[in-house]
């Protein structure tokens, strides 16, 4: 009974074998220490995701949900013209605040990267942009209000300065109060990782296009953009993702002329009517997945963040 | 020879481990690459052994081996006597300076340099002073309580070594640890660690990829390339008499040319640019003459096709200089060609 | 930090019309950030009399003293007060979480990828919906939706992807050799843990706290449908926004924004004292 772990200690190859278990592989400490986040992960978000595909095939009526498995759920939703208009106005809202988000985040990260030349003054004009995320989204939208209004702020001021003679209008409540707020809000998803890529640029990149006679136009096309792309992309996914699942800002900035695809649900979950939410749920879900998907192609995001 | 000692505990007479090091058979291999092929080494007591070798050789695999900080995929290693390959770095007996030295960024030098001790669960008093004493060793002990990031790289090293030491091993593993100084200090640091080495008594595994620092520093010098050792012994016996190609190229100022009954190698410093006589020669034309101080290199093209080159002292030079481009033939004496095989 | 910092030069003759340009559009964007919140900040030192848009009726401290008394709708110090604990729990779940599975995601292990992918999905799904599904999950289990429960779920959800890739971007400037030295040097993976890898850490760890705090207090989106009974003060606010709208609402802003900045001020402190010790005072 005793020869075979004899045999094995005296062999010192097999001896590996005796002791290798005790060394835990290293793929279980990885699972031991990622099994938190794996648990919230998988209870608190994919479950619950799959819950509401599921839900969505259910039939209800005025007194309750039934659990089936039909499709008007969708056939209702998909027909009416409601929610093409909704998903066209809401699409038509992320591709402008995209545009402008896209201008401003890249000029000024470009500014902050490239122009600013102290280390201490680049910190601190990036944190003078990070404060304002430091206040609720809330208090940040209802903040135009009374700058935006017929006698708000920028009313005055305007008409001050002679710049009007009557306040303007369409300042709020309307498409235009809409996409300022966003813009405001959604800015700094830009600059953040824009400026992230720009900062991974080795300088001597651009010394050489320098050095072969491109104009600084010129750099900026073949140079900096191209080597950014990663930080666009992830900026760009970030604020078409916040723009699309949104439901206050339009509620509050609109004044009741556009709808919001999330708004209209959480209007059908007050009336507890969870399955056409439900189906209004994963149509969004696939829309903003194929969304991401297509912006994902761009950059290999595994690589860009675990790296 | 077996030695014989007397065990002080015991009082009784023992036999005396041979060998601090002894790597038998030793293979790694991550997925299909073999980084260290069944390499033997037997590394006596109290020696400087320094592994030598281009990138990418196995010396540094070799070293973490050693160390535990790599699994041996097959083999054995045994420091005196006892066999360690299945034990956690910190039973082997074995200490390692990392290359760049990775000295605690939060803890200052002393607390750094008592870190080992901390873990064993020595009290503060008691481990702040032999920290102290070991600091002392290094010459440092006024930057006790500096952090690492206030030093420069030889202080730092120095810091290294004693948190090292502190742990009394009986094997120390440097991996590269002169590659991060500027050359000045480089040439200090090595008397630094001969003289440590002798003092402690134990054995220092030396990484390098420099040749002049192997051949400085090391009783016993092994080179090694693809994974294998291809020669070791004392750093006089490799240059006198380098096994192959490989080594002569390596190890420099030698010249590998074809001989009567196939390749040699000859010390440059042992060939001459003279006349084709009786003796060995070969002829070729100048390509570069470097003035280098207290000798002159002369950089030959040879008619058989490999390039070659001739350290003269000044002297020699001067009374018969030759220019880029000049025909010129190298002599030397059948003494000093040693026979190498290719490989 | 960001790197970065290679101007254009001009020749040494000093700065190219786009830095003037660009600083410009800059200063612009600035004004367009703030100026909002400075309208907030003044108005919510309205005069008794005043409403809420300009002009000033006088000024006074009347809104904020509002703020204490619990009206019917609202009540604010004691939702503030709910804000604060759960800001704090979650920071502190998201801060051990995250640096665990950050040192977990060193190695390649089976299953990683999917886990990255449902990170950046949890994150880019629009907010109600994850509310949405947690909600009907509680539901379905019979359970009643609440603060300390469903709502924390649900701003976990929100708040670990960012840990997580904090946390990326702290360990992978993390060197292995430390964790080997301590290795060498006799110490056990707890020691290891406890004495080596953590401290050396902390800064990027106190970052994600803080982070995940500030997340979680100015969250709404994903709570609102999880939140049981006890509001969270962005919800509270919001409550109020539909029905009375008087300057208290904007005294409530300014207290607020004055807590975020008293809270990531002092951590930022903390950050910038730690890293300046631990880089010395040397010249490099």
């Amino acid at each position: 009974m005793t020869v075979l772990p004899l045999a094995i200690a005296a062999v010192p190859r097999l001896r590996r074998f005796a002791s290798a278990s005790r060394r835990p592989p290293p793929w279980i400490v990885s699972w031991l220490q990622v099994s938190p986040l794996a648990f919230v992960l998988v209870v608190l978000f994919a479950l619950p995701t799959l819950l509401f595909v599921v839900v969505s095939f259910w039939d209800y009526d005025r007194t309750g949900i039934y659990p089936a498995f039909i499709l008007d759920n969708y056939r209702d939703l998909l027909t009416t013209p409601a929610t093409i208009r909704v998903y066209v106005s809401s699409l038509a809202f992320a591709v402008i605040v995209w545009a402008v988000t896209l201008f401003f985040g890249f000029n000024i990260a470009h500014f902050l990267i490239f122009h600013v030349r102290s280390a201490a003054i680049r910190t601190l004009l990036f944190l003078l942009c990070a404060i304002p995320f430091w206040t609720s989204g809330i208090i940040r939208t209802i903040a135009w209000i009374p700058f935006l209004g017929r006698n708000g702020a920028f009313n005055q001021i305007a008409m001050g300065l002679g710049l009007t003679s009557k306040p303007l209008d369409f300042l709020l409540f309307s498409s235009f109060a809409v996409i300022i707020t966003y813009v405001n809000l959604f800015t700094l998803l830009m600059v953040g990782p824009i400026a992230n890529s720009m900062a991974k640029i080795d300088p001597a990149l651009i010394e050489a296009a320098r050095d072969a006679g491109a104009s600084r136009w010129r750099i900026m096309i073949e140079v900096i953009i191209p080597l950014s792309k990663t930080g666009i992309a992830l900026g760009s996914i970030l604020v078409f993702t916040q723009v699309m699942g949104d439901f206050f800002v339009v509620k509050q900035m609109s004044g009741g002329q556009s709808a919001s695809i999330v708004s209209t649900l959480a209007t059908e979950i007050q009336a507890m009517q969870y399955p056409p939410a439900a189906a209004s749920a994963v149509v969004l879900v696939i829309f903003v997945a194929l969304m991401v998907a297509g912006m994902m192609r761009v950059v290999d995001v595994r690589k860009e963040l675990v790296k | 020879m077996m030695r014989l000692a007397t065990n002080q505990a015991t009082q009784r007479t023992v036999v005396e481990p041979r060998f601090d090091v002894e790597l038998v058979a030793v293979t790694k291999r991550y997925d299909r690459t073999v980084a260290v092929d069944a390499i033997s080494l037997r590394i006596p007591r109290a020696s400087y052994c320094c592994l030598l070798g281009p990138s990418g050789c196995g010396k540094t695999s070799t070293l973490r081996m050693i160390a535990g900080h790599e699994i041996v995929t097959d083999g054995d290693i045994l420091i005196r006597d006892r066999n360690v390959t299945d034990l956690p770095t910190a039973r082997r007996g074995t200490a390692m300076m990392f290359q760049n030295y990775a000295l605690f960024p939060h803890l200052n030098c002393l607390d750094n340099v008592a870190f080992s001790l901390k873990m064993r669960g020595v009290g503060k008093a008691e481990r702040h002073a032999r920290a102290r004493e070991f600091l002392e060793l290094v010459e440092m002990a006024e930057f006790a309580p500096r952090l690492p990031a206030q030093l420069s790289g030889g202080q730092q090293q120095r810091i290294a070594l004693a948190r090292s030491l502190i742990t009394e091993p009986q094997v120390l593993l440097l991996d590269e640890p002169l590659s991060a100084l500027d050359p000045f200090l480089r040439v200090r640091m090595r008397e630094e660690l001969k003289r440590l080495q002798r003092e402690l008594g134990i054995t220092f595994i030396h990484v390098t990829h420099s040749q002049d620092e192997a051949m400085a520093l090391a009783d016993l010098m092994v080179v090694m390339d693809q994974g294998q050792i291809r020669q070791a012994g004392t750093p006089r016996q490799i240059f006198e008499a380098p096994a192959n190609v490989f080594i002569a190229r390596f190890i420099g100022g030698h010249n590998v040319l074809p001989g009567p009954r196939g390749l040699v190698a000859v010390r440059a410093d042992r060939c001459r640019i003279g006349q084709a006589g009786n003796g060995a020669h070969s002829s070729g034309r100048v390509v570069a003459v470097e003035y280098q101080g207290p000798v002159v290199r002369v950089s030959l093209q040879m008619q058989s096709g490999e390039q070659a080159a001739a350290l003269l002292p000044d002297n020699t030079y001067f009374a018969a200089p030759v220019q880029p481009g000049d025909p010129a033939t190298l002599v030397w004496s059948e003494a000093d060609a040693h026979p190498v095989t290719v490989s | 930090m960001m790197v970065g910092g290679q101007s254009y030069q001009t020749a040494g003759r000093g700065r190219p019309w786009t830095f003037y340009a660009l600083a410009g559009l800059f200063g612009f964007f600035l004004l367009f950030l703030y100026g909002p919140m400075l309208v907030i900040y003044l108005l919510s030192f309205q005069g008794p009399n005043g409403g809420v848009t300009f002009p000033m009726v006088g000024t006074s401290l009347v809104w904020f003293e509002d703020i204490l008394k619990p009206g019917q709708m609202a009540n604010i110090p004691v939702s503030f007060g709910r804000s604060i604990a759960l800001a704090a729990i979650v920071s502190v779940l998201t801060v051990v979480i995250s640096v665990a599975a950050g040192l977990a995601f060193r190695r390649r292990f089976p299953g990683s990828g999917v886990l990255f992918y449902l990170a950046v999905a949890s994150l880019v799904m629009p907010s109600l919906l994850v509310g949405f599904g947690v909600g009907l999950g509680f539901k379905a289990l019979g359970a009643k939706p609440s603060l300390f429960t469903s709502a924390l779920g649900a701003q976990l959800t929100w708040t670990l992807p960012f840990g997580l890739f904090a946390m990326f971007a702290v360990v992978n400037r993390f060197n292995r050799a430390y964790e080997e030295a301590a290795n060498d040097l006799g110490a056990t993976a707890w020691q290891r843990l406890r004495h080596v890898t953590l401290p050396i850490l902390l800064p990027g760890i106190i970052g994600v706290a803080m982070g995940a705090f500030t997340l979680s207090y100015d969250e709404y989106a994903r709570t609102t449908l999880v939140i049981g009974e006890r509001n969270t003060l962005p919800l509270e606010i919001y409550a109020l926004i539909s029905s009375a709208t008087s300057p208290t609402l904007f005294a409530i802003g300014t207290v607020t924004t004055g807590v975020s900045f008293l809270i990531i001020g002092i951590t930022l402190w903390r950050i910038v004292r730690l890293q300046r010790r631990r880089a010395g005072r040397a010249p490099s």
